[in-house]
């Protein structure tokens, strides 16, 4: 993982905001993260992640349009760049090759027991 | 959502938002949180979501979205972060100076704790009693010979007719001054005797003082007149549990008096800060009974305690009361007048009528003492900020140059010296607890460091007052300079203001020698005191009471006594001749001024007093079994013969009038010292009385004291039973006169040390100061062919020369100090030449010492060394 340069954290930020696309806003995000994962975490923290995946290069983000339900206030909508899916992917294969690796065997034995 | 119209996030959390937030994020980060806020409150309740507001805001508190500090406020606050940085790393880099500094303030400090304990505790003193602004003692001017002198003692009936007749008194209470009795006091039940302090008070007395009562009702306890109130712990010696005393009976024995008793109640032994000191207490109306005709108007026997209505002026009260007693007694002689309760301790010290102060005088001169020190440590302090100002003057130039202003360089050093005494607190904290428990013995008290919320103010005040008084002279004098100057190195010539170091060490010199020559003195008169002849044997004496059978029977027990091998003489008394007992003024003779009246101290004795303790006969004879009738034979001392206008030699024979009865003088006694040496010799008068004697006196034979004593003590339990042969050494007692003398013998000479330590601290700065910038001068003088011993001469004139003068400040000042101490004795040593000499020069060699240390290592130091730099 260490060529990626992706956290645990950040990995599954940065796939939530694949999966929520037009949607990926901090808020929402921290939502959909508490939803999927059943662990709370803070808009805060979220945030903080986000951005660090912004400097990466992961990310890129604008403000979206305003709306009614937050008093007037914009959203900052968050998107994966190229090199973001690149991450993401070379996250994916790391685990799948060292996935490929994992003895059959072991596998076995801990069912059996 | 439209019902929650009126729902809007906490303020103060948006407030602390968007104060800390970084500008560019806080749409984005208000809006995500409002939706939080709604999306919370519409799952659960207003209080959640509220609180979930608070925490989301708590957690964006991350460096990546918070300001970046760059306000006009982070000024200080960089530099705050940079004051204790950079004090740190100038207290690494100047170790020496650093521990100099640390030493002197945290001694300073560590003086002016304990002395604020103490002084503390002595203002507090009495002070606990609820009715402590109303609650008054009742005291008697006595005119005599046309001065006033105040007692404490008043008549024994004085608090009734005060409580009946002044309408301000709303209670008024007598009791008995436990010393009276000594250890003649006594309580027993079938199975213990027990020696006691013991008093007889007024039946309000436990309404009046608040000294807490486990069992029993304070206004009833004393109510009926078979009933006593005893102390916790004496409850435990009797009953082991102070429950079982309730309705237990006890007797009470006082010389050949006893009566029986019921426990009524236990009080809690009394509190540290009461000068009140009792373990029982009977109803006066016992003493009444025992004293008999003895309450009137003429007989002083009793204390007097009041308390006033709320409100009432004392001086108007004391102008009416002045007169209370001669209006019903004629012919009295003494003035009523009360003070507050709680003065007692403090301010008990009367000359002719008018208060001149007493303990309080100590309390004033040990806060001055206090202060003194941490003058001291503080001017230290200065004087190597000051002295090293040159080290540090280009950090100055720069931070000028750079930009800061004054206010900031000021800021900066009180800063550090703040903060050097912050940790000087902590090590002098550390003093104090180390130190405590030997203050707590030479005292007498019991201080506890205790960290309530008004003493850490304190302290923590001290400190900071400490901080910047050391700190604002450098930060002052740093900070003034021109940076261009600084910098173009103009600035060494400018630090010619010597003198305030020079006068800085000249004054802590000055107090030393002060110091040392106390010192000196007092130990000196102490000395002389417990050595010098006082016209009486007081080794080898011992005193008990006279109690049980001797009561009974005292001619009996004196021959008994007088059987035992080692014992040389035996007879009993009322005095105690170290203490100053009873007076009379009864005595006339012919020719007496009936204006005045003279005070003769009285000694009531049996045959042998005066042979057992060594008085000399100067004319006449003692009382002997040889005559019949010894009731009215007297015997005077020299200061009473020459008092009443007689001689030695016409006085024996003569026929005077004492309380009204026609007695025979038949000697006259050699002057000698009663009391402590304090007193000036008084007139004695003898008399013959078997009726009052409560102190047994033994002299035993020197050289087998011991095998006499292990006799005695044998004797005593054959021949009284019950009773524990409890003695006191005469020498002991009067060594014990001099306890407030000791300690302050004691106490000067630790003030002594720590100045002197101070002092030399400050000294060895300074000395290390010169040695260094002068180092190149003396490199080059050794160059040019100084030897080691010119540089060694070279480096101390300056120092020698102000300690000289501190010398020649401070000698004259002790001189007029320890006058005015001596003055206070009747019998004194002279002040020698020698004293000052030795204080003189022990200051010399002290600064020389100190001063010697760091120039000898300046002087060995290679001049290739102290040149090669540059």
């Amino acid at each position: 993982m260490k060529e990626t340069g992706l956290g645990e954290f950040e990995e599954v930020i940065l796939l939530l905001v694949g999966i929520l696309a037009e949607e990926a806003y901090a808020f929402r995000l921290a939502e959909e993260f508490e939803s999927q994962t059943k662990r709370s975490v803070s808009i805060g923290a979220v945030h903080s992640s986000l951005s660090r995946l912004e400097d990466k290069g992961f990310l890129t983000s604008e403000m979206g349009a305003s709306t009614a339900s937050r008093g007037g206030r914009r959203k900052r909508i968050y998107s994966i760049t190229a090199a973001g899916e690149r991450a993401l992917q070379s996250a994916k294969d790391f685990r799948v090759s060292l996935w490929s690796q994992y003895p059959q065997l072991s596998f076995v034995g801990i069912l059996n027991q | 959502m439209k019902d929650f119209q009126n729902i809007n996030p906490p303020r103060l959390a948006v407030w602390i938002l968007r104060k800390l937030l970084r500008n560019d994020l806080l749409e984005e980060v208000e809006g995500d949180l409002e939706e939080k806020f709604f999306s919370v409150l519409s799952k659960s309740n207003k209080r959640k979501a509220k609180l979930n507001y608070w925490k989301q805001v708590l957690l964006y508190m991350r460096p990546f979205a918070i300001k970046k500090t760059k306000s006009n406020y982070s000024k200080y606050s960089i530099m705050f972060i940079y004051t204790i940085k950079l004090a740190f790393r100038n207290f690494l880099k100047h170790k020496s100076s650093f521990l100099i500094n640390l030493g002197g303030l945290s001694t300073g400090l560590a003086c002016v704790i304990m002395i604020y304990l103490w002084v503390n505790d002595e203002l507090q003193m009495d002070k606990f009693h609820k009715l402590d602004k109303q609650l008054h003692q009742v005291l008697l001017n006595h005119e005599e010979s046309g001065k006033l002198n105040t007692q404490p003692s008043t008549q024994g009936i004085l608090a009734d007719a005060l409580e009946s007749e002044v309408p301000e008194v709303l209670m008024a209470v007598e009791d008995t001054d436990p010393t009276w009795f000594g250890d003649n006091f006594s309580l027993e039940n079938d199975k213990k005797n027990i020696k006691a302090i013991g008093k007889f008070s007024g039946d309000q007395y436990f309404e009046m003082f608040s000294f807490e009562l486990l069992h029993g009702d304070a206004s009833i306890v004393l109510d009926d007149k078979k009933s006593v109130v005893i102390s916790e712990s004496l409850a435990r010696k009797f009953y082991q549990n102070p429950e079982y005393a309730i309705g237990e009976t006890l007797t009470w024995n006082l010389l050949q008096f006893n009566d029986k008793v019921k426990v009524t109640g236990v009080f809690k032994d009394l509190p540290n800060n009461s000068s009140e000191s009792f373990d029982f207490i009977i109803p006066f109306q016992n003493f009444k009974d025992l004293v008999g005709d003895g309450m009137n108007w003429g007989n002083y026997n009793a204390m007097t305690y009041a308390t006033l209505r709320e409100g009432t002026d004392l001086a108007s009260l004391n102008e009416r009361l002045g007169p209370f007693v001669k209006k019903k007694a004629e012919g009295s002689n003494v003035n009523v007048f009360m003070r507050p309760y709680s003065d007692q301790h403090l301010y008990n010290k009367y000359e002719n009528g008018k208060l001149v102060g007493g303990r309080i005088f100590y309390v004033r001169l040990f806060s001055l003492i206090a202060l003194f020190i941490l003058g001291i440590a503080c001017i230290n302090f200065m004087n190597l900020s000051t002295a090293k100002a040159s080290r540090r003057l280009k950090e100055v130039g720069v931070k000028k140059a750079i930009g800061a202003d004054r206010k900031l360089l000021i800021f900066q050093y009180l800063g550090e010296s703040i903060m050097l005494s912050l940790i000087a607190l902590v090590v002098a904290l550390l003093i104090v607890i180390l130190l405590l428990p030997q203050f707590n013995v030479i005292t007498g008290k019991y201080l506890t460091l205790s960290f309530d919320p008004i003493a850490l103010l304190i302290m923590f005040g001290i400190t900071l007052i400490t901080g910047l008084l050391s700190g604002s002279y450098p930060a002052l004098y740093l900070s003034s300079f021109q940076p261009t100057e600084i910098l173009r190195g103009k600035l060494q010539s400018k630090f010619g203001e010597l003198w305030i170091r020079r006068g800085l060490v000249v004054f802590q010199f000055s107090l030393s020698v002060i110091l040392i020559v106390s010192v000196l003195v007092v130990h000196r008169q102490i000395e002389f005191a417990q050595t010098t002849p006082l016209g009486y044997e007081r080794d080898n004496v011992i005193l008990f009471p006279k109690e049980g059978k001797a009561n009974d029977n005292l001619d009996l027990m004196l021959s008994e006594l007088r059987n035992i091998p080692g014992v040389a003489y035996a007879s009993a008394s009322n005095h105690k001749v170290v203490q100053k007992s009873g007076f009379t003024t009864g005595v006339e003779w012919e020719g007496k001024n009936p204006e005045v009246e003279t005070r003769f101290e009285n000694v009531a004795s049996y045959y042998d007093f005066i042979e057992a303790m060594g008085f000399e006969i100067v004319n006449g004879r003692s009382f002997s079994r040889e005559f019949n009738n010894e009731g009215n034979s007297v015997l005077f001392n020299e200061t009473a013969i020459a008092e009443m206008g007689f001689t030695n030699e016409n006085a024996v024979g003569r026929t005077i009038k004492v309380w009204g009865n026609d007695v025979t003088i038949i000697g006259v006694v050699k002057d000698f010292q009663m009391q402590s040496v304090h007193d000036k010799v008084s007139p004695v008068l003898f008399r013959f009385d078997p009726t009052f004697l409560p102190n047994m006196v033994v002299k035993m034979q020197e050289g087998q004291e011991k095998e006499t004593l292990a006799r005695l003590n044998k004797f005593y339990e054959d021949f009284n039973p019950g009773y524990a042969f409890q003695f006191e050494f005469m020498d002991v007692e009067y060594q014990s006169l001099y306890q407030a003398e000791e300690k302050v013998a004691y106490l000067s000479k630790y003030f002594a040390i720590l100045a002197i330590l101070i002092s030399c601290l400050g000294l060895f700065g300074l000395t290390s100061f010169t040695a260094e910038r002068r180092s190149k001068e003396i490199g080059i003088r050794k160059i040019l062919g100084s030897g080691n011993w010119r540089i060694l001469v070279l480096l101390s004139t300056d120092f020698t020369k102000m300690v000289v003068s501190a010398i020649v400040i401070g000698l004259p000042i002790s001189y007029f100090l320890v006058r005015q101490w001596l003055d206070e004795f009747a019998l004194r040593i002279e002040l020698q030449f020698w004293f000052f000499a030795v204080a003189g020069i022990a200051a010399l060699a002290i600064a020389w010492l100190t001063v010697g240390i760091q120039t000898v290592k300046v002087s060995k130091i290679n001049p290739v060394d102290q040149l090669r730099n540059e």
